[in-house]
């Protein structure tokens, strides 16, 4: 038999109301509450044990809450984590997301819990948490609780997940690819939902535009003292690419220095070559520079336009590289660029 | 113009004295077909291996895959390719259905090719699992490109396409089994009945990103790179007039016959006349610098709104760069208030929570998602490999690498891989056959 742990806030834990909301956080054998209700919906699986802490508790000492809570469960055996459901109250969704999350990077157990849409916890905790859609009030307890349970089972069962909607959950940002069960192929899917878009009928599309995440460009620094950074996806690298740089699709980056190089050697004199498989690398392998203008930028230095050049620059390859990846290699270039004493950088695709 | 295609649904393929058809038996004199291979000097190797599905059996590098057909007006197949210049999509053609041509790498692979496996869990992910496969497996003196990742590949994706046409014409003097018929007049000739329903164009973005000529699809011989959008019949398309690229990631490629049995054209004709006045196709392309998408996404909007339009489709074959034009395109024609839908895959990440494509807007509230290329497949050792399973990881291909941190390299010592979806032979068929999807998790 698996075993479960529940979080509860003091109202649902049987403390009392909102004149327990200071309640400190407590560990329970057993279920308490609403607990009972999961326990008996849970196919293979048995709460074994409760958390409770007041609302306000973890309203204003979110840290020690949580350290605290973590604490009860170092010696815990479990499985699985679930929380609430919060419904539309907005301390007990905030205490809720914090606890799952916190408790599925400390255990890497899976966690669930349930809100109303309109709990702020919602958007904070969507993407760590399987939050499933709620209702507002605890009158929907018989209704939300059940959805948790039957998530858990699947879960526990490893059953396979058919994605947010089907499952009922906020979806979580993750887009994975699936097989769809009625086998409708993409042309047929097309000319449908075009039908339905001419004739002003409701059509979803499978690939909603997510917010777009825009960086407002940097204000203006005095280039005259500046120390500037070269940095590229375009694939240039050293012609025997020491870092084994995937050429698509990248992971790894690197970086090389340029102390006294005037510009970059090409393929040919067996100095430097783009990798980058999305692109015609020809020009690039006869002159790298035109890719990493480490030439013009020499130009400036000597024109005293710009203050000096930093002493390595930085590479890896764009094409069909993930969002997510580019955003951990430019993390972990920007470390070296700080440590550095770097001004501005000019980054150049290809 | 009217297209009839006289289908016969092969079901077994072997060699023979003859080559020959017979009720769903193809046979092929292998010698006279490795003849018509070996007419181009740069074949230097050559060798024809059958495969059908549920063989324990995958195929890498694969380059090209072409389905066998012959047209009867006595010119040739795929013109520019196998003979001169020629309209087509008017008139009669035979195909072999149930089977393709694969070109096939004896030893070298590049950037573009693909991995087919004709069983188990591996035979999920590409249509070509499902046919029977004739696989024109070969080596060239094509020295200059021979340890680059980027090949034009042509001796062997020509060679193939002559093997396609030779193997089309072993039917060509026989009554077809089921006749196809493609029946679209000029627009302005149509009925008014047909007139009065909306008006509807597919906009085609093949790849066309390499600027060196000899990658890229090619139209009636002429390299996508080279032209501005134009407006085509969908016959000329369904019969050879364009032929596939040896560059872009492969599961985002369009083979020949993918276009000569492009699905969005074939909904499209099922409803003409019905709930929608097909006008045709606007062939786009993709483009490498931003001047010219514009360009080109500018031509698409005139040439669509000046049809007359009021819905599009439109595909793109890439994804990355290439998204750019295929927004870019999505958002003119939506200005021009021409109602489009996308077709398109995209690239999360194997984790799943990248941004889908490299470019994005508002207007595109209307996309057929067709597959995650950085979905990572792993797949047990096969017992035969056609051609050789080190390209995967050896050679470039997209969706391999020679070692990873954490995955190690994507061919391992036992034989089993692991490798991206990118690499799987035309696996997110953007052209309409995907019967896959992205959804949130």
């Amino acid at each position: 038999m698996k075993k479960g742990i529940l979080y509860l806030n003091q109202f649902f834990g049987q403390i009392g109301g909102e004149d327990k909301a200071d309640y400190a956080p407590a560990i329970k054998e057993g279920v308490v509450g609403a607990g009972m209700l999961l326990n008996n919906l849970l196919e293979d699986a048995e709460i074994t044990h409760t958390l409770i802490c007041g609302d306000n508790f973890m309203g204003s000492n979110e840290e020690e809450a949580v350290e605290k809570l973590i604490g009860f469960l170092e010696d815990k055996e479990f499985d699985i984590f679930f929380a609430g459901p919060a419904f539309q109250a907005g301390r007990y969704g905030n205490a809720c997301g914090l606890i799952c999350k916190a408790v599925k990077e400390k255990f890497g157990v899976p966690v669930i819990t349930s809100m109303h849409e309109e709990n702020p916890g919602v958007d904070m905790f969507k993407k760590d948490v399987y939050i499933f859609k709620g209702g507002d009030s605890a009158a929907k307890m018989r209704k939300d609780m059940p959805k948790m349970a039957k998530f858990g089972n699947k879960l526990l069962k490893n059953e396979k997940i058919k994605g947010a909607e089907a499952e009922g959950y906020y979806p979580r940002g993750i887009r994975l690819e699936v097989f769809l069960e009625d086998k409708t192929p993409a042309c047929d899917r097309a000319v449908d939902m075009l039908l339905k878009k001419i004739n002003e009928e409701p059509f979803t599309s499978e690939m909603p535009i997510p917010e777009l995440d825009r960086v407002p460009i940097a204000p203006a620094i005095e280039l005259s003292d500046a120390k500037i950074a070269l940095v590229t996806s375009g694939g240039i690298v050293p012609v025997d690419n020491p870092d084994k740089i995937q050429s698509s699709s990248a992971t790894r980056w690197g970086r090389y220095s340029i102390v006294g190089l005037e510009r970059l050697g090409n393929k040919a004199e067996g100095a430097y070559k783009t990798i980058h498989a999305g692109y015609d690398p020809a020009a690039a392998d006869a002159d790298p520079n035109i890719v990493l203008p480490l030439d013009a930028l020499r130009a400036y230095e000597k024109e005293g336009k710009i203050g000096s050049i930093h002493d390595y620059y930085y590479a890896t390859v764009g094409t069909g590289t993930a969002e997510g990846e580019a955003k951990r290699m430019a993390l972990e270039v920007i470390d070296y660029l700080r440590n550095d004493g770097v001004d501005a950088v000019i980054l150049t695709s290809c | 113009m009217k297209l009839e295609i006289g289908n016969f649904q092969v079901q077994h393929v072997e060699f023979g004295e003859t080559s020959s058809y017979s009720k769903g038996s193809l046979i092929i004199n292998k010698k006279e077909a490795l003849a018509v291979v070996m007419e181009d000097e740069h074949i230097t190797e050559a060798d024809i291996i059958l495969t059908k599905p549920g063989d324990d059996v995958r195929i890498v590098p694969v380059k090209e895959a072409i389905e066998p057909r012959f047209r009867l007006n006595g010119g040739p197949t795929f013109p520019g390719i196998t003979g001169k210049i020629e309209r087509v999509g008017n008139g009669k053609t035979v195909a072999l259905k149930g089977c393709s041509v694969l070109a096939v790498g004896k030893h070298w692979g590049s950037f573009g090719d693909g991995l087919i496996d004709m069983s188990g869990e591996g035979a999920k992910y590409t249509i070509f699992s499902k046919l029977n496969n004739i696989c024109l497996v070969a080596d060239t003196d094509e020295e200059f490109e021979r340890h680059e990742q980027q090949k034009k590949n042509h001796a062997i994706r020509w060679a193939a396409h002559r093997l396609a046409q030779y193997l089309g014409s072993i039917v060509k003097d026989m009554n077809a089994e089921s006749t196809e018929l493609f029946e679209l007049g000029p627009i302005t000739k149509r009925d008014k009945k047909v007139k009065d329903l909306p008006s509807v164009v597919f906009v085609m973005q093949p790849q066309s990103q390499i600027e060196e000529l000899g990658f890229n699809d090619l139209i009636y011989g002429w390299d996508t790179n080279r032209m501005l959008p134009t407006f085509m019949h969908p016959n000329e398309i369904l019969d050879g007039a364009i032929i596939g690229a040896s560059y872009m990631c492969c599961s985002s490629k369009w083979s020949t016959y993918d276009f000569q049995n492009c699905p969005t054209i074939k909904s499209l004709y099922k409803e003409h006349g019905k709930t929608i006045n097909f006008l045709g196709i606007v062939m786009s392309n993709l483009n490498v610098s931003l001047e010219q998408k514009e360009r080109a996404a500018m031509f698409v909007q005139q040439i669509a709104s000046n049809l007359g339009a009021d819905g599009a489709i439109i595909a793109e074959e890439g994804y990355g760069n290439s998204d750019a034009d295929f927004i870019e395109c999505f958002k003119l024609l939506e200005e021009a208030g021409i109602k489009t839908v996308g077709m398109t895959n995209e690239c999360t990440g194997s984790d799943g929570t990248s941004q889908p494509l490299a470019a994005l807007d508002v207007s595109a509230d209307a996309i057929v998602s067709c597959g995650n290329v950085s979905t990572l497949i792993e797949l047990p050792a096969m017992g035969t490999v056609i051609g050789e399973l080190e390209s995967l990881m050896r050679d470039g291909l997209s969706g391999g690498w020679e070692d990873d941190d954490v995955l190690g390299p994507s061919v391992r010592e036992d034989g089993s891989i692991i490798m991206a979806n990118d690499s799987m032979f035309c696996g997110d068929s953007v052209l309409g056959q995907s019967v896959k999807t992205v959804k949130e998790f």
